[in-house]
């Protein structure tokens, strides 16, 4: 049964990604732009799945991978002419190198400490790049590459979708998830268990960072222009964070249906930039408090108590007065 | 190399920026030490107050600092349904689920204040704020000075109120056992709740003090809350004498840091500081209790 | 050392497995594991009992590597482990189970199973874990329930799966911690069956067991602990059947005490204040309460009436301080009611059943450490005026004169005994209609305990209504008008005082020896 399911979902996943290469010959170019966006937003809601969902790793500093992914993808582009598919290769080492770095301090941090800790780390690299000169400082820099057609955006997004899937599949469906799960639901048990716990959160981070930092790479690209504020901004943190937990925490597909939500409340809401924000803060508030395993697992729950036996309406059925 | 009379000044508003930094980091510390709370939100506590001082004196006329325990009562009073309605119902979901509903918190009213209020940067213009006193060679605005001696004379309220009164009592028996507290009879719930709005008083009325001394945004929340961070850890969770401390070291820090590396780097080092902090000794460097 | 002598484990020809010199965890100024020498041989399976707060949960810990050893050394298959984390020794072939189960809650009973199987050979065939796998379910009867997830299951499930667990790692060495705990009789039978099914030749297993049956029908050598100390060791039949080792478990291990001579005069001669006449303070009817999936009290009835002073005894894991605190409100029951003074306090919080003046005095005291004495004492005494507390307080100095003298210490600089008097005098700062004391002698020296009760017998003679709950049946049934025998969370032997002390099947009650 897993196994079907998770056939089926592998077929979902790739008929979705076929059928994604053809959008822009059907949607406009305002749908080719949602549809990127979107991708950006499914690529970095299952970075930040693997992370929180799959290894109890809550982090609020995806901003500073996606930001230094940026950096470097404009950075490496003004100095070389290099191919776009790997200088987004090398924004996804660099952020996670960052994180290979950093990881020996975080990792000493548990839970909550560990949250924090990444909020700072954010924070610390976003005032950095605002005060260091050879970023540019606050103004940042431009992408002196000519810019890209919407539609070559939308493929690269495509790939790097299409690789993050391989990827985030590598470790949720195979014998690391299990070892991702258990340092999740109990780490000192799992250390019992003889499992090197270090080595288990280092890779998630490590993987997760990388594609962080190719998205912010791409989203660099897309914008030509970037700075601090933007590219290191808390927005990022708020969004994706927001929208792995109103689809689904540690659920495959919960990014997914996240970002389909995250980013249609925000088109629904595109005059009313605040007002979207404001209400994405009501929506996490309402399913962390009714529904932890978000829309999606309500909708798994639905399904499982629509098809399962009743026996309770049964009882009632046959107790009732001929 | 900036003159001595430049590098004395800035360590001096460095120390007493330290005792504003400490008073709302006591809010952070308290609600940290009692309710195991990570409160992200509390950084728009403190812009709260901000806001509160600047619309007080806009449409009362009555000077902020004469208001101050009004700005204090009034976020505490609005911090309290907010521990009734949302935190309550968590109780026993584990540390994750509430801190979360305050990040939720935190990004509602950050963007409640821009649709209220504007994006606009404020200040609260007042004399004090821009007046300088000069002793010596060093010179610093008067609202740093007047600021620190509130602060000051807040966080001895707070260590009376702790360490003297039944409340006290019952914060600190809350905060050590919270299973024996409720056996000997302390409604822990109550004192959670009361524990969190003084958090949020103290963030409100520290807020006030900052909105005279710098401008603000809807946004500078997020800033402060992590300078309040780097404050709890220098001094030492639930150490309130300790929050003192680590504020004076951070404001001086902060200072030294613009100093040497460029005024811009000031929250930077407060950052770095934390991290490094954080990663040698989670607990603090003044370990200790209440 | 008294008692038996310690000699070679009885397998003196088998080479040492496992081997502790001087294994010492200290925490504070608690020395919680003193100076323990354990030699375990390959293919033995060693028990390891005592009181609670003996050391053993501690042991485990330190063998396992979750805990760091203060001083000494522990050598594993001839290699010194003593500087290992916990992943290593798991690694090298230490497997070890929870007193209360961890199972990943959210992944299946295989999948927990594959936890320790990948760690420990992340590229092994595919046919071959799932061999390894079906083999361990099979064995621990989970092979039914292998794609159910974790918190699906039963208590005793739970407890086969910690288990099942460990096998997975291939120990030479499994340490099972309180595995028997809140088991039923059949359960029970069961889970030895289990665990000499998963004995060997090439592996031995330390059994840290309360249930007294468990190592009398597994263990082949036990060992004694006592107040972090080796008390004993030596042959299974041997050590159960010696005097000194049912002392450590009865609480005579002492010379008696002036206290308790003193305080079996009044009761002998059945002083007891009308006892039917007087009113209910406290009733339960059909009790069942529990943590979660282990149902720890199935079914008490009982009655405190005002003045009297009942003590629950009981051999450790039976249910005692679950009792108190449901009583207290800290646990809710599943089924059943409590009153106080005749008003049912279903639904009500710790602290409102603390204000209808039930006062509980912990086990394991929870003073609390930052307050000074003076405070921990005043925080009970709620909504009275000054002059009223400053009563109490005079009351409670004059009971125990130290506190009054040490009343601006905290409460962390008092020692152990100290702690206990401050637990006690907290209890009764609320002027309360009944007292529940849980255990206050554990861990405390005779001399100590003797002052304890010689207090405890000054409140009774003040009319005090007490609920006891204690190991050290002699000191109980000195002090108690009327006892309860727990056994698994129901009462196994009611009566007074009297006849419980002189009832022969008490001993058995406690070193399980009743078929």
């Amino acid at each position: 049964m897993a196994g079907a399911s998770r056939f089926a979902a592998a077929v979902a996943i790739v008929v979705v990604i076929a059928g994604l290469t053809l959008l822009p010959q059907f949607s406009g170019e305002y749908g080719v732009q949602i549809g990127f966006r979107l991708l950006i937003y499914i690529v970095l809601g299952e970075a930040w799945n693997l992370l929180a969902g799959y290894c109890g790793l809550v982090s609020l500093g995806t901003s500073s991978f996606i930001g230094i992914g940026a950096y470097v993808l404009v950075g490496v582009l003004n100095a070389a002419d290099v191919p776009i598919s790997i200088t987004l290769v090398g924004s996804g080492l660099v952020a996670a190198i960052v994180a290979f770095v950093v990881s020996p301090a975080l990792f000493r941090l548990r839970g909550l400490y560990f949250t924090v800790g990444t909020l700072a780390l954010g924070e610390a690299l976003r005032l950095f790049m605002i005060n260091a000169s050879f970023s540019g400082g606050a103004g940042g820099w431009f992408l002196n590459a000519p810019s890209p057609s919407t539609n070559a955006l939308f493929y690269y997004a495509i790939g790097l979708l299409a690789a993050a899937t391989i990827v985030i599949s590598a470790c949720t469906q195979t014998r690391f998830s299990i070892l991702l799960r258990s340092v999740r639901d109990d780490e000192d048990a799992a250390t019992q268990m003889g499992v090197r716990a270090f080595h288990v959160k280092l890779a998630a981070f490590i993987i997760a960072s990388f594609l962080m930092g190719a998205a912010g790479g791409l989203q660099a690209y897309k914008l030509g222009a970037i700075e601090p504020y933007g590219m290191f901004g808390m927005q990022w943190t708020i969004d994706v964070l927001s929208l792995v937990i109103i689809g689904g925490l540690g659920l495959r597909l919960g990014p997914v249906v996240g970002a389909i939500i995250v980013i249609a409340l925000g088109e629904y809401l595109a005059d009313y930039p605040e007002l979207h924000i404001a209400i994405t803060g009501v929506i996490l508030i309402v399913i962390v408090r009714f529904a932890p395993k978000g829309i999606l697992g309500l909708g798994l729950q639905l399904a499982r108590w629509l098809t399962a036996p009743r026996p309770a309406s049964g009882a009632l059925r046959s107790g009732a007065p001929r | 190399m900036p003159s001595l009379d430049v590098v004395a000044s800035s360590l001096a508003s460095g120390f007493f920026l330290g005792g504003i930094y400490a008073l709302t980091a006591l809010g952070l510390s308290l609600v940290l030490g009692v309710m195991r709370l990570v409160n992200l939100a509390h950084g728009e506590f403190l812009i709260l107050g901000a806001y509160a001082g600047l619309f007080l004196l806009k449409w009362t006329g009555v000077d902020p600092l004469a208001g101050l325990l009004l700005v204090g009562l009034a976020v505490g009073l609005l911090a309290y349904p907010i521990h009734r309605f949302l935190l309550t119902p968590l109780r026993g979901k584990g540390p994750e689920a509430p801190m979360m509903t305050m990040f939720g918190v935190s990004i509602i009213m950050q963007n409640l204040f821009i649709l209220l209020f504007s994006a606009d940067t404020r200040s609260i213009e007042r004399d004090y704020a821009t007046a300088s006193l000069s002793v010596g060679p060093v010179t610093i605005a008067w609202i740093y000075v007047i600021g620190f001696a509130v602060s000051v004379i807040a966080i001895g309220l707070v260590h009376l109120l702790v360490s003297r009164t039944a409340f006290g009592r019952d914060l600190r028996a809350s905060a050590v056992d919270p299973f024996a507290a409720a056996i000997v009879g302390v409604d822990v719930q109550r004192v959670h709740a009361a524990t969190f709005a003084l958090g949020a008083a103290c963030a409100g009325i520290g807020g006030t003090l900052i909105g005279i001394a710098f401008s603000f945004t809807p946004s500078s929340g997020a800033t402060y809350l992590l300078t309040n961070f780097a404050v709890v850890v220098l001094g030492g969770m639930g150490n309130i004498m300790g929050t003192l401390l680590g504020g004076v070291t951070l404001g001086i820090m902060q200072s030294l840091g613009g100093i040497v590396l460029g005024d811009g780097y000031r929250d930077l080092v407060g950052m770095v500081l934390f991290l490094i902090v954080l990663a040698i000794r989670p607990t603090g460097l003044l370990a200790g209790k209440s | 050392m008294t008692g038996l002598h310690a000699t070679t484990p009885s397998g003196p020809s088998r080479a040492p497995l496992l081997r502790t010199e001087g294994l010492t965890k200290r925490y504070g100024g608690i020395v919680a594991a003193d100076a323990i020498d354990l030699t375990i041989g390959l293919g033995e399976i060693c028990g390891v009992i005592g009181p609670n707060g003996a050391g053993k949960s501690t042991l485990i810990g330190l063998l396992g590597g979750a805990l760091r050893a203060s001083a000494g050394r522990i050598h594993f298959d001839g290699q010194d482990v003593t500087a290992l984390a916990d992943f290593e020794r798991a690694r090298l072939g230490i497997g070890r189970t929870y007193q209360i189960p961890r199972p990943f809650l959210d992944m299946s009973v295989e999948e927990n199973l594959k936890v320790a199987q990948f760690s420990l050979s992340p590229f092994a065939a595919h046919t071959l874990i799932e061999r390894e796998c079906d083999e361990i379910l099979e064995q621990t009867g989970l092979a039914d329930v292998r794609r159910l997830p974790a918190n699906a299951l039963p208590l005793l499930r739970r407890k086969r799966l910690e288990v099942a667990r460990a096998l997975a790692l291939k120990p030479k060495l499994l340490l099972l911690d309180e595995v028997g705990a809140g088991l039923i009789e059949s359960e029970l039978t069961e889970l030895i069956a289990l665990i000499k099914a998963v004995s060997g030749p090439n592996r031995s297993i330390v059994v840290i067991e309360h249930v007294i049956r468990v190592v009398k029908e597994c263990c082949d050598h036990l060992v004694v602990l006592n107040f972090g100390k080796k008390f004993a060791e030596g042959s299974t039949t041997s050590v159960l059947s010696d005097e000194s080792v049912a002392a450590v478990y009865l609480g005579t291990a002492h010379s008696p005490s002036p206290a308790a001579a003193v305080a079996a005069a009044p009761q002998s001669s059945g002083a007891t204040p009308n006892p039917e006449s007087a009113e209910t303070v406290l009733a339960l009817s059909e009790v069942f309460a529990g943590y979660g999936q282990a149902k720890v009290l199935n079914g008490v009835d009982m009655t405190v009436r005002k003045g009297e002073v009942v003590a629950i005894l009981g051999a450790n894991g039976a249910g005692k301080t679950t009792l108190a605190n449901t009583i207290s409100g800290a646990i809710k029951p599943t089924h059943g009611r409590i009153s106080i003074a005749g008003e049912d306090i279903a639904g009500l919080s710790p602290h409102q059943i603390a204000r209808r003046g039930i006062a509980h005095c912990m086990e394991g005291r929870r003073i609390f450490t930052p307050l000074s004495v003076e405070e921990n004492l005043l925080i009970a005494a709620r909504s009275v005026d000054r002059g009223e507390a400053a009563r109490r307080l005079d009351e409670v100095y004059a009971l125990f004169p130290i506190l009054a003298e040490r009343r601006a210490s905290p409460g962390a600089s008092m020692s152990g005994g100290q702690q206990q008097m401050l637990a006690i005098g907290r209890a009764l700062m609320s002027k309360p209609m009944l007292v529940i004391f849980d255990e206050i002698s554990l861990g405390l020296a005779p001399v100590m305990m003797d002052r304890l009760y010689e207090a405890l017998l000054a409140l009774k003679a003040g009319g005090l209504t007490m609920l006891l709950i204690e190991q050290d049946v002699e000191r109980a049934l000195a002090l108690a008008d009327r006892a309860h025998v727990l056994e698994r969370g129901k009462f196994a032997l009611s009566g007074s005082a009297g006849a419980i002390r002189s009832d022969a099947r008490l001993r058995h009650l406690y070193l399980g020896e009743a078929e």
